[in-house]
């Protein structure tokens, strides 16, 4: 059993070391396409320095002679100054954020994370989005036990360490809330993607498989549904079907390379990949095999999706492919007509992203975007698209489709099918208004508008 | 339209009769040939047609030919989904009304094969597997107070012994709740009505979100105990001092502040009745919401991947082409661009279209 869990192991990372590698050659291939036109077009021959800086010819040069900083004149801080590093002063304004006015109380309330402020496909631990229902609890691991029971042959109890004996596996993955992006079903409310997909992070997590837990205490054949419980004050369960469970969830331990943080469920919590975060849950101290699913209430009274016609979706699972533009986006200004590369995120809660497509017209015309991170299973991925803004109002939207074949739509299309009061799962396209240069006040603001 | 599951299902079971004609898709590129239909509608090789096309389940196409052109969209497709049959759905007989039992069920679908391989590679067909021996042995009675699980069929409620008077329970209500969740459940300072009588069905996509609560959302009577039980009071939940006689006691009045029967006469609680698991559980078979619910089917909506000129319905203007047709954020008074603006102006209800997280 071992071998076959290295073996997939060593297959997905190799698989994503393709995925990357196709991606990287792709560009490379169109940029080296273009080069080999230019060449001919202009016959010349080889790197042609003159050529190379023609952009800047005319503009006027600086003359003030540079002077040396404190920084260059005074030595700087020693050694375990900071024992546990922490950011520069300077990036002091990054940080998730709430909003006051969302929930009554900050215990059971949720953070965002500064997505448009982040780079590539992992979020800083420090930067991870929070979400509780009772408060975070401090733990001591020496006193934290995870039991496996109910439809079992030996209900079993285990250690913290008893758990790292195990054979383990890294992943990254995304974690979304399944209300990312809730606050745009009735029209756009907030021009930032911190606020309008910030309730979502993305890490690498260490852990026991689900399924070699559940094998251990001889899972029987009558159990046919996980119930996790945490060991904080909310006791938040939900109900896995066996499949799910045996699929790809495990039981983490580590993020980012440490433990988890206390905001994430030290000093264990369960990860569902690709399916919503609330089902992950935390400070997990008791795995419940049933026969029957539970009707808790984040499965029945939340969680669950109210259709235009007052009927509701129940078990809610996977989140869908989604996208998103962070740059430019609502937070930046655009700086004068030119040359952008347009960024942002796709991911999949139903395996990799296979195509990222990017409009400037408002979803009539597409353009392929290509991926500048490595191409994982549910996970982020980064993608980049060179744009010529010609100064002109544009509309800009990003548009994802997963391996599976999934596309996704576009505003309207989900709205009225599914309505607007869900709370859950919106994850259709946004659209990002850029102003043209020439308006008066507003020339190159970044507008987050709705169709 | 519909507007309970039952007429949900009887629809998609006349569609059973006359639907086969378009169950087949006319698809010329793709290879694998449908031989047999499951009920006569659905392709009986499915798993072989996903996997002829690289695995993409999702893939308009290969919906198409599993399930039929008309099947595949929108609302037709997502009531076409709460026929078990369908390799698509995630329905399971239980979950149409909850079987015998009342618990309803979902699965995940036949065609998330990708799924399926997964699990029996990591458990079904695992016949070498043998315990590593790192956990310690430990018996059920020994969870006694961790196990406060109650399932939707009942298992885990407190004997039928145990319990206190509608009354009491409100006394106690009215100590521990109400400061939060107002006298009769009707909230308080942000947090959680649970009682409310509000129409779900959305009148204009643009109202504000219905109040859901216990009676005229929740499915089941049985989650509300286990619920407070499990949390509340919010500050020192799974209390001692209210304990499984007190817990019963609020249960039985919260759902007598929401009206729920107890049988087909429409029997209400009374102040005096005592409310105990028995008289929780003929209430959870008439909770007045539980047959508006099924299973999550998305995705429902199948685009092409299309990448010049595309049809007007896909872009911009709510369907009309127009890319400048759109809505704004609303500004502040001195015209700057800002967000949640109703809320700032106390306009609107705070959250995101339903109240308490």
């Amino acid at each position: 059993m071992a071998d076959k869990i290295e073996e997939k192991v060593a297959l997905q990372t190799e698989n994503s070391r393709n995925q990357g590698r196709r991606a990287f050659l792709k560009g490379s291939a169109a940029v080296a396409g273009g080069v080999v036109f230019s060449q001919v077009a202009q016959s010349s021959s080889g790197f042609d320095a003159k050529k190379a800086v023609a952009p800047y010819a005319g503009q006027p040069e600086l003359t003030e002679v540079l002077q040396d900083g404190p920084a260059r004149k005074t030595l700087g801080f020693g050694v375990r100054k900071y024992p546990y590093g922490m950011p520069s002063p300077f990036e002091k304004e990054v940080q998730r954020r709430t909003l006051e006015w969302l929930t009554p109380d900050s215990m059971a309330s949720i953070t965002m994370s500064p997505i448009h402020q982040l780079h590539g496909i992992i979020t800083p631990n420090g930067l991870h989005f929070e979400r509780f229902h009772g408060g975070v609890p401090t733990i001591n691991p020496d006193d934290h036990r995870l039991v496996i029971h109910g439809l079992v042959e030996r209900p079993l109890i285990f250690t913290m360490d008893d758990l790292k004996r195990f054979p383990s596996i890294s992943r990254i993955h995304f974690v979304e809330c399944p209300a990312n992006g809730a606050l745009e079903w009735k029209g756009v409310q907030l021009n930032s993607v911190q606020w309008t997909h910030g309730m979502m992070s993305c890490v690498e997590y260490t852990g026991v498989r689900l399924s070699d837990l559940l094998k251990e205490a001889g899972i029987k054949p009558e159990g046919k549904w996980i119930i996790p419980e945490g060991a904080d004050a909310s006791g938040l369960s939900r109900s896995l079907p066996v499949e799910l469970a045996m699929d790809d969830c495990f039981v983490a331990y580590a993020q980012n390379g440490e433990a988890l943080r206390r905001e994430q469920g030290y000093p264990i919590r369960l990860v569902v990949p690709g399916c919503e975060a609330n089902m992950w849950i935390k400070y997990l101290r008791r795995i419940m095999v049933h026969d029957v699913p539970m009707q808790e209430r984040e499965e029945t009274s939340k969680y669950t999706e109210l259709m235009p016609d007052g009927t509701a979706q129940r078990f809610s699972w996977y989140m869908e492919a989604n996208s998103v533009i962070t740059y430019p986006s609502p937070d930046f200004k655009m700086q004068g007509p030119g040359k952008y590369y347009v960024r942002g995120l796709a991911w999949s809660g139903r395996g990799k992203v296979a195509h990222v497509d990017i409009s400037t017209d408002g979803g009539r015309n597409w353009k392929e975007a290509h991926f500048t991170s490595p191409v994982l299973d549910k996970a982020w991925t980064r993608f980049e698209w060179e744009w010529e803004w010609d100064g002109s109002e544009a509309f800009l939207m990003s548009r994802v489709t997963d391996e599976t074949g999934y596309v996704q739509p576009p505003m309207p299309q989900m709205r009225n099918l599914e309505g607007t009061n869900n709370v859950y799962h919106r994850t259709a396209m946004v659209t990002w208004r850029v102003h043209a240069w020439e308006d008066e006040k507003s020339g190159g603001l970044v507008e987050n508008v709705q169709y | 339209m519909y507007n309970t599951k039952q007429t949900i299902v009887a629809v998609s079971i006349a569609a059973l009769f006359t639907g086969s004609a378009f169950a087949m898709s006319n698809n010329s590129d793709k290879t694998v040939e449908v031989s047999e239909k499951i009920d006569g509608k659905y392709a009986a090789n499915y798993v072989e047609i996903i996997k002829n096309a690289d695995g993409k389940y999702l893939d308009k196409t290969v919906i198409e030919a599993i399930l039929g052109v008309e099947a595949t969209h929108g609302r037709a497709g997502l009531e076409g989904k709460l026929d078990p049959e369908n390799p698509y759905s995630a329905e399971v007989d239980d979950s149409i009304d909850g079987g015998n039992h009342g618990n309803a069920q979902c699965k995940i679908p036949k065609a998330f094969v990708e799924v399926h391989e997964s699990a029996a590679a990591n458990y079904y067909n695992d016949d070498t597997f043998v315990a590593r021996g790192f956990g310690t042995p430990i018996s059920e009675a020994a969870l006694e107070v961790w196990n406060i699980t109650v399932d939707g069929d009942g298992k885990g409620l407190p004997d039928p012994s145990v319990g206190m008077t509608v009354e009491e329970g409100g006394e106690l209500y009215v100590k521990f709740c109400s400061m939060c969740h107002g006298e009769f459940g009707e909230g308080a300072k942000g947090y959680l009505p649970l009682a409310v009588e509000e129409d779900l069905v959305t009148s204009s996509f643009t109202d504000p979100a219905p109040m859901k609560s216990v009676g005229n959302y929740w499915p089941y009577a049985v989650t509300l105990f286990d619920y407070i039980r499990r949390t509340m009071p919010f500050w020192t939940p799974n209390a001692p001092y209210i304990g499984d006689a007190g817990y019963l006691g609020m249960t039985g009045y919260i759902l007598q502040s929401n009206y729920i029967p107890m049988d087909d006469e429409g029997t209400e609680l009374s102040d005096d009745t005592f409310f105990n698991s028995e008289v929780l559980m003929k209430m959870n078979k008439y909770m007045p919401n539980q047959g508006n619910w099924f299973c999550d089917h998305r995705p429902v909506i199948h685009n092409v991947r299309c990448m010049n000129n595309c049809p007007d319905e896909q872009v911009g203007g709510n369907g009309t082409g127009d890319p400048t047709q759109y809505r704004q954020a609303r500004t502040l008074p001195d015209g700057t661009l800002q967000y949640n603006v109703p809320q700032r102006l106390h306009e609107d209800k705070p959250g995101v279209g339903h109240a308490g997280m």
